[in-house]
């Protein structure tokens, strides 16, 4: 029944999404080719085929660029009802939802889901039936073996299997390990590694492999920290980034204690309270007044405050109804004003200044 | 209760704010700072550094190899500049430890089987502690001291911009 298929291995064979200009010239004879199938006569099965094709053409040439839209293999049938096993729509819920429809399509796709590998293909596979479009994705991607050059529909029970083993095969490390190919794997029951086709599986290598997969793993984070690190490709490009990274924050922490060992503070605030509800934490030296609300602690002790406080006019001030125990923004303001009404500058420079440091910290 | 500008109390920012400004206020407290000399300056930069150091490290508490070993050369910095015979000692003592550790690693050169024998090793000088880690740590190491210098490098500089308003 699906004898057409053959015909269309010349030009409509859309592999591995490594050509956009393959892809972009595929489009352009898909497009022609659904413009073709619309104008068809329309039969039963095209019913629902035709279905598929309210689609405009361009959102089929979108589907066909995007990146995980890799397997776009037309069949170039001139009767609609081929098309029903040959189109492999990519992995969109609205397609998916028609397609499933085909019976065709839900009996690969389930095959394939188990085989898909990399994550993000999963997600989208799981999200319904999926074509058989979906079984070559995963690995393909990741290890771009044109296994799609064969999608010949008459072909298709013998080859899976071929195709699954190939699969299976070439993917690339995977947690999943549940093939005969790893028996070495199974000697350490920590870490399951997929070993590669043509790698070698004994223990050492193995292990290696995971240590290095492990520094890979740590590098990656260490770029996302370090800022400009993602540009940069190869490993010892990126240490040396880091390294200057970190070079330039102990020269910072450095530069910023001689500020503060040069600069006069003109306030010296006791934080304590900031942090804790703790009360009657004395220090020595000139204390001024704990400037800061009572934002952070609801129960806090008055009588702690009025041990600090060396001047009178700090804590008696200060003990407004407006030092509520629940303090919010505007009340916060409220403080402010009342405490710039005060002939001492400094006073309310550091309120001020410890509403913002908390505010910014 | 609802406060926007709620510092979370445990956050390491504000464990290590709180530990320094307290270290602050004791180092502003035992001296004046009408003297400018230089020295007095240098001086007092030295002991905000390693009072940032140190609070940096007490809020990480024992949690990282890098930290435990920031306490470590900041405990014996000071027990030698204190007393020169205890320093001497209990000096000895640690340093053969720390010597035999550290020789057990790393007289042979660490060659991980990775390429980057070099930078590995220059980042072994930065990170404190680090010349007993492997490749591995090292990196997991260097991540964490990164988020935590940055963290204090943020204060400081808020704490700077405040007092030099």
């Amino acid at each position: 029944m699906e004898s057409n298929a053959g015909t269309t291995e010349t030009r409509s064979n859309v592999t591995v999404p490594d050509g956009g200009e393959v892809a972009a010239f595929e489009s352009l004879q898909f497009t022609d080719e659904i413009h073709r199938l619309i104008s068809a006569p329309a039969t039963d099965n095209a019913s629902s085929f035709t279905a598929l094709l309210e689609l405009p053409a361009t959102q089929v040439v979108e589907l066909l660029h995007s990146p995980e839209s890799v397997k776009l293999i037309v069949a170039s049938a001139p009767n609609v009802e081929d098309f029903k096993g040959s189109f492999h729509f990519p992995s969109n819920t609205g397609l998916i939802q028609k397609d499933a429809r085909f019976s065709v399509f839900s009996g690969e796709g389930n095959n394939k889901n188990e085989k898909s590998n990399s994550p993000e293909m999963t997600s989208k596979n799981s999200s319904a039936n999926l074509e058989k479009a979906v079984k070559s994705e995963p690995a393909e991607t990741a290890s771009s073996l044109p296994l799609v050059s064969d999608p010949t529909v008459e072909n298709r029970n013998i080859k899976r299997k071929d195709r699954e083993k190939k699969v299976k095969g070439s993917t690339k490390k995977s947690k999943t390990a549940t093939n005969e190919r790893l028996e070495d794997a199974e000697k350490l029951p920590y870490v399951h590694v997929r070993a590669r086709r043509g790698q070698a599986t004994d223990s050492h290598s193995l292990a290696e492999r995971a240590r290095r997969e492990k520094i890979n793993a740590r590098m990656k984070l260490l770029q996302e920290l370090v800022p400009g690190c993602n540009k940069i490709s190869g490993t010892a490009l990126v240490l040396d980034e880091i390294i200057n990274h970190v070079q330039s924050l102990q020269r910072q922490v450095e530069f910023l204690s001689m500020r503060l060992a040069t600069v006069n503070p003109r306030i010296d605030f006791n934080l304590d309270s900031l942090f804790t509800p703790e009360s009657g934490s004395t220090m020595d030296g000139g204390n001024f007044p704990s400037l800061v609300t009572p934002l952070m602690w609801p129960d806090v002790q008055v009588n702690g405050y009025r041990q600090q406080f060396q001047h009178q006019w700090h804590f008696d001030t200060l003990k407004q109804p407006i030092w509520g125990r629940e303090e919010v923004c505007n009340n916060y303001v409220t403080l402010e004003n009342s405490l710039l009404s005060y002939d001492s500058s400094a006073n309310s420079a550091a309120t001020l200044h410890a509403n913002q440091l908390k505010m910014e910290l | 209760m609802n406060n926007p500008h709620h510092l979370n109390p445990t956050s390491l920012k504000s464990r290590f704010t709180t530990r320094f400004l307290r270290a602050l206020t004791k180092i502003r407290a035992q001296k004046p700072i009408s003297s400018s000399s230089p020295t007095e300056i240098f001086r007092r930069y030295r002991r905000i550094k390693a009072a940032a150091d140190k609070s940096m490290a007490y809020s990480v508490r024992s949690r990282r190899i890098w930290s435990r070993a920031m306490l470590w050369k900041l405990r014996s910095r000071s027990y030698r500049r204190q007393d020169p015979c205890s320093g001497r000692r209990s000096g000895k003592t640690n340093q053969a430890i720390m010597k035999k550790s550290s020789n057990e690693n790393t007289t042979t050169r660490r060659e991980d089987g990775v390429g980057f024998v070099e930078e590995a090793d220059e980042l072994r000088q930065l990170v404190p502690g680090g010349e007993t880690m492997n490749l591995c740590n090292l990196l997991d190491e260097t991540a964490h001291y990164i988020k935590c210098l940055t963290t204090q490098v943020q204060v400081m500089k808020k704490i700077a911009d405040f007092y030099s308003f």
